[in-house]
């Protein structure tokens, strides 16, 4: 079972994009858990995740959210994908970063 | 998805983008870097014109006598549109004030 933790700023919009990801993921038989969290919170927030997406509106948290998090991966979800709110491509991505393909 | 819910996504993933170059255009320019701070103010600006336009296609559907219903993400992706919108001016401000003092 695989945590995959999402961050943004107040972790509102975010929150949208978890249930169409956990909709894609579901279609898919992917078993995770996936949350999203306001990017203050994300010392708590990513114990145990597997791995860690910012949105965009977060990209400049990037390095700060990599340090803090280390050794967990940490990656930026794509402007497109996350206008678009394309669960399905991020689940894609989690599971590309997480060797599960 | 559709209508007033991709619209609202639109906005806040480009104009959070643009917010987010705007961040980083200030913290290069507190590191002296001040072509790569110019370039992340103009990234950021680019970016912030595709959520603006998302937006105006709301403002024309009103306009046309469609009204627009009003959710929470709609609200949200107003208050993030004039976040990033303040964030460059404040940006650009501290760049020059970094860039003076870099220079004396």
């Amino acid at each position: 079972m695989r945590k995959i933790v999402l961050l943004c700023n107040a972790g509102m919009s975010t929150s949208a994009l978890v249930t169409k990801m956990r909709k894609a993921a579901e279609a898919i038989n992917y078993e995770c858990e996936i949350n999203a969290y306001a990017a203050a919170e994300a010392s708590k927030a990513t114990q145990d995740a597997d791995i860690v997406f910012l949105g965009p509106q977060v990209k400049y948290l990037l390095s700060e959210v990599k340090e803090k998090v280390k050794p967990i991966p940490v990656e930026v979800i794509d402007m497109m994908v996350y206008g678009m709110m394309d669960g399905g491509k991020v689940i894609t991505r989690a599971k590309q970063v997480l060797g599960d393909i | 998805m559709e209508g007033i819910e991709l619209i609202s996504f639109k906005i806040i993933a480009a104009v959070g983008e643009a917010r987010s170059s705007y961040i980083e255009a200030i913290r290069e320019a507190k590191k002296g870097n001040f072509e790569k701070a110019d370039a992340l103010i103009d990234e950021g600006s680019k970016v912030f014109i595709e959520g603006h336009h998302a937006h105006a296609e709301l403002i024309q559907q009103e306009a046309n006598g469609e009204p627009v219903v009003p959710t929470l993400m709609l609200m949200h992706a107003e208050d993030q549109l004039m976040s990033a919108d303040a964030f460059k001016i404040i940006a650009q401000e501290f760049i020059d004030v970094y860039r003076n003092a870099h220079s004396k």
